[in-house]
């Protein structure tokens, strides 16, 4: 389970000869134990601050972030291989030239032999229907194959937890389709954020965020609701 | 397109040599060049990087081929030492870096990125010793054999930019937004290892 325990996140700007001081994520303390939790809010409102404290990308200036235990700071490394990362952009994510490649990185520290690594990669890239891309480029790849490539990469890796950043945003209808499949038949715990207010309604617990501040928690429905009036205000 | 390319499967002979000896071809085409500093011997590594390549046979495109950035940047470097009066180390410098580039194809266009990885890795472990941390160095080069195509590509994209807007020719036009967006790419990959829990001592 995340615990948020008094966890916020304030930034230095230099501003005109003196350096002034921005709050992304005001101390804020919850539980993340539902199995879809879905993130929502304006854009610049906090959303991606408070992902990227759930497994360390961001390191909080106040309170703590546990994961099962495991704090951010002091064991950014454990909480790494617990919680997978995935971003808006998957050519961010990508690090090798083909799908193939980038799949077997991620299993490195899990499988020494490389003819085992490499048969495992392309497994899991063939259980996510990516066997016809595996040895492709990935700038050859469509937006949503990136994105399933991005995923079976992060998933190679076998977290417990993985948390998505607008998985979707980049994405046509049918990519987005696809992404939304694949990550709603995930067994590990999802947490990710949208503007896709059809994703988030499918969650089990939805958080509205906005000016860095959780202003919303709990039933899809009422939380979508209180964000649409927000956003209409 | 990749400019070290992207790895080809095939059956010739550089696709069955062992990857360390890959890994000396490499060196021997590139390093002496430097050292002799003269025409005809860059000339010659040229001329020998451009056969094999084609021994590979993956093709001449995806041989010889090279990205407009490149050329665009050989063409300053060699009109620069040509205007400084010295047009043998024009032909020395853009041979060097063209040879440089084959060379490295040679490696990249008939061996997978893991393998790569793993024969660099193996090489470098014996410097365990004095503190090397081989996994990491291995991740590094692979990154950074993917990186400078990116790079080729923001400047491509920045280029065309700075010329919609007829600033082609400014030099900080181009300059600046290339390195902000390098840095930009540089945090994003770091953040995507992170995020795997990769290149973390």
């Amino acid at each position: 389970m995340i615990e948020l325990l008094g966890a916020g996140v304030t930034v230095s700007l230099p501003a005109s000869g003196t350096v002034r001081t921005r709050e992304l994520l005001v101390p804020t303390t919850l539980e993340l134990a539902e199995r879809r939790i879905a993130v929502i809010g304006a854009n610049g409102s906090g959303k991606s601050t408070f992902l990227r404290l759930l497994n360390g990308l961001t390191l909080p200036t106040t309170g703590q972030v546990r994961v099962d235990g495991l704090d951010t700071d002091r064991q950014g490394r454990d909480v790494r291989r617990l919680v997978g990362f995935v971003f808006t952009d998957p050519l961010a994510q990508l690090v090798l030239a083909t799908p193939a490649d980038d799949v077997e990185l991620s299993l490195r520290p899990l499988v020494r032999d490389r003819a085992e690594r490499r048969a495992e990669a392309l497994r899991l890239l063939a259980e996510r229907g990516l066997a016809h891309v595996a040895e492709q480029s990935v700038y050859d790849l469509s937006g949503g194959e990136r994105q399933l490539v991005a995923l079976t990469s992060v998933l190679a890796a076998r977290p417990t937890v993985v948390v998505a950043d607008e998985p979707t945003t980049l994405l046509d209808l049918r990519n987005r389709d696809l992404v939304r499949a694949a990550l709603a038949a995930l067994d590990q715990q999802v947490i990710l954020a949208t503007h896709d207010l059809e994703l988030a309604a499918e969650a089990d617990r939805v958080l509205v965020v906005d000016a860095g501040r959780v202003v919303a928690d709990g039933d899809p429905a009422e939380a979508i609701a209180s964000y649409v009036r927000l956003v209409r205000a | 397109m990749n400019l070290f390319g992207l790895y080809l499967p095939g059956t010739s002979w550089l696709h069955r040599l062992p990857v360390g000896a890959k890994y000396v071809l490499l060196l021997v085409l590139t390093v002496p060049v430097l050292v002799i500093a003269a025409p005809l011997p860059s000339l010659a590594a040229l001329a020998a990087s451009m056969l094999l390549l084609l021994s590979t046979r993956v093709g001449v495109r995806p041989s010889w081929s090279l990205p407009r950035p490149l050329l665009v940047l050989l063409a300053i470097l060699a009109a620069y030492q040509v205007v400084v009066g010295q047009p043998g180390l024009a032909v020395v410098v853009t041979a060097n870096l063209v040879t440089a580039v084959y060379a490295s194809r040679l490696l990249t266009l008939t061996t997978p990125g893991p393998v790569l990885i793993d024969a660099l890795v193996a090489g470098l472990r014996p410097l365990r010793v004095v503190g090397v941390d081989p996994e990491r160095v291995g991740l590094a080069v692979a990154i950074m054999v993917r990186s400078v195509p990116l790079l080729l590509d923001t400047f491509e994209q920045v280029r065309q930019a700075a010329r919609a807007r007829g600033r082609e020719r400014n030099l900080f036009a181009l300059v600046t937004p290339v390195v902000v967006r390098a840095v930009g790419q540089a945090q994003a990959t770091g953040a995507a290892l992170a995020a795997r829990g990769l290149g973390e001592s």
